[in-house]
């Protein structure tokens, strides 16, 4: 666990998914004299980038690379122009005569934390580019002839971190609710002696659990109502994407995590036991499912394991709906991995209270 | 009239008054056996129940009372060999709409109101509402409970708790109740107002099964039988068993039997 802690904790982001579409044609050997073996300017830059920070994706269609980009399969892509070293040539050496070469960006701003890496990334190698270059061209690398054109595909570039943590939150905190109550309640029904009670009525074990989700359901929807209410009033958050399909989500994390809380409530005996189950659940969950930090920011070695938490996925589909305004088509295997989680965990539990030794 | 023993077999020539239908079985036990890992909790027990019994598995701490009570109730699953309950294989879940359940805790909602748990209770075996209504207010006044229908359960005594537990137990009308040590714990006054309870019940026709281990109290069942390490070791009616050992009460009746078996 403080291993787990220990790396998770204040890593750098890493492997964002980069889309570089690269239409910079330079120029040729001999061309210009300050310049014997041409430039490639695209090039250069994209040499200076972090291939740590940034995992990069060669595309050769601009159109596509956006694509990529709205899809939620890149966080960002970037476009060099066609003319881009002779623009940059030109506007330095004929300063005035043409506007500066521009880079173009191509944003999902819904994760400000991706959104500062990225921008920090790509200033910065061009800086480094411009300063190899300054003794030869005579420029100074302050002045940047080179535009770097922001568009955000979604979230405006407005995003703040309470954007992007209230849909987490109110994932988390449905996760750490449901799980929490349903252990001490089976638990206390185990103990006072009522679930057998109730398992010598003609109930079937599977109708047990089923009333106990669908009250769970009524608990988890007014719940993420309170939480969204307040992070609307309170923090002034725009959802995007629809409020029905959000509570969807929640109620699938509501009854997959009812189950995990059956399951575990076998496992001990009183309450007290029942309290050690919630390190067990809460530090996986806040540090592998990208509740504070993009799971990008995890040691690449440690990703792996968030895909088997399944508040990673409730989290993204909420982030999804929320700052992206994503529907049921886009956020479908979220969806599938959530209902899949909570059949085998309600499956799990009827089969547990079917159990006789 | 006088029969012999359909069950018994081990306690010999003793027979029995026909205070109740002894017609119509309701529990039939064959060659029942549960093992935990080495430890054998009942053996080979062979046990009928019929209508309007009340029946007393006795034995001290231990003996495999509880165990059967459970097994009967598809709680625990039988080792070896088979129970029956009005004529059908357990387990069978149809069949517990007809079974009421009193567990050895008291096995109630605390945080809840009395009316409440009825409420509850009733509703998990399908009454309808006005049923459930009616059915509450005749629980109420059975356990003399009326005056303390809106109170928490956390509230009440323990004796009101135990009274509870068995309204809860009685609200859908079985046919056949298990008690599980209804009397544990419970003071004298409260014990001789439960003994009235279940002499009620098995005028009406219902099957009442309790274990216990007080002796003393077991001369309230029709009939006995008396569990020692799992193993059945005397049937019959506890004025019958006093006469065949001689003794005055059951507890000397236990004694002077479980001598007599070691030997």
């Amino acid at each position: 666990m403080i291993l787990i802690f220990g790396y998770t904790f204040g890593g750098d982001v890493q492997g964002i998914a980069l889309e570089m579409v690269n239409e910079d044609t330079g120029i040729p050997q001999g061309s210009l004299p300050q310049l014997p073996d041409g430039l490639f300017l695209a090039n250069d830059i994209t040499e200076n980038l972090n291939e740590e920070i940034l995992s990069i994706h060669i595309n050769s269609d601009s159109a596509d690379a956006r694509q990529c980009v709205h899809d939620g399969k890149a966080w960002v892509a970037i476009v060099y122009p066609e003319n881009f070293t002779q623009n940059f040539l030109t506007a330095v050496l004929q300063p005035g005569t043409i506007p500066q070469p521009t880079i173009e960006l191509y944003l999902d701003g819904t994760n400000p934390t991706i959104v500062a890496a990225v921008l920090k990334e790509i200033t910065g190698a061009i800086q480094n580019t411009l300063s190899e270059l300054s003794a030869t061209l005579n420029i100074t690398e302050t002045s940047m002839p080179i535009t770097v054109e922001q568009v955000y595909v979604y979230g405006g570039g407005e995003t703040r971190f309470i954007d992007y943590f209230a849909p987490g939150v109110v994932s988390f905190a449905i996760m750490m609710v449901t799980t929490m109550i349903t252990i001490i309640l089976f638990v206390n029904e185990r103990r006072n002696g009522t679930l057998q009670r109730l398992l010598v009525t003609p109930a079937s074990e599977a109708e047990i659990v089923v009333g106990y989700a669908l009250a769970f359901a009524v608990i988890g929807i007014i719940q993420s109502i309170v939480v969204l209410l307040a992070a609307i009033v309170l923090f002034d958050i725009a959802i995007v994407g629809n409020i029905l399909l959000a509570l969807l989500v929640i109620l699938l994390l509501a009854f997959g995590h009812q189950g995990l809380g059956i399951l575990l409530s076998a496992g001990a005996k009183n309450e007290l036991q029942a309290i050690q189950f919630i390190p067990l659940i809460l530090f996986p969950s806040i540090l592998l499912a990208g509740l504070f930090w993009p799971i990008e920011s995890i040691p690449s070695y440690l990703q792996p394991l968030s895909y088997i938490i399944p508040l990673r996925y409730g989290i993204d589909a909420e982030r999804a709906i929320m700052l992206r305004g994503w529907g049921f088509g886009e956020i479908w295997i979220d969806l599938l991995a959530l209902v899949l989680f909570a059949v085998l965990t309600l499956s799990a539990s009827v089969l547990l209270l079917k159990r006789k030794i | 009239m006088k029969v012999t023993c359909p069950s018994c077999g081990l306690v010999g020539k003793v027979t029995f008054e026909h205070v109740y239908d002894a017609s119509t079985k309701v529990v039939e036990i064959r060659n029942l056996t549960k093992t935990f890992g080495r430890f054998t909790a009942v053996e080979a027990l062979n046990l009928t129940i019929f209508k309007g019994e009340i029946y007393g598995l006795l034995g001290p701490n231990g003996s495999g009372k509880s165990t059967i009570i459970k097994m009967l109730c598809g709680l625990l699953r039988p080792s070896k060999g088979s129970a029956e309950i009005f004529g059908q294989q357990l387990p069978c879940k149809p069949m517990m709409q007809k079974v009421g359940y009193m567990p050895q805790d008291t096995a109630i909602y605390l945080e809840n109101t009395v009316h409440e748990n009825l409420q509850f209770f009733g509703g998990v075996y399908g009454l309808p509402k006005d049923t459930l209504e009616k059915k509450e207010q005749e629980m109420l006044r059975f356990v003399n409970l009326q005056d303390w229908r809106d109170s928490l359960v956390s509230t009440l005594s323990g004796g009101m708790r135990h009274r509870l537990s068995l309204a809860c137990a009685l609200i859908h009308e079985p046919s056949l109740v298990f008690l599980d040590e209804p009397t544990v714990g419970v003071d004298p006054e409260l014990r001789a107002l439960f003994w009235g309870y279940f002499g009620s019940l098995a005028e009406k026709g219902v099957t009442v099964i309790i274990t216990t281990h007080y002796m003393d109290e077991a001369d309230h069942c029709s009939r006995v039988g008396l569990l020692r390490k799992g193993r059945l070791i005397a049937e019959g009616r506890p004025t019958d068993l006093k006469e065949q050992t001689q003794t005055q009460s059951l507890e000397q009746a236990f004694l002077s039997l479980t001598r007599g078996n070691e030997t």
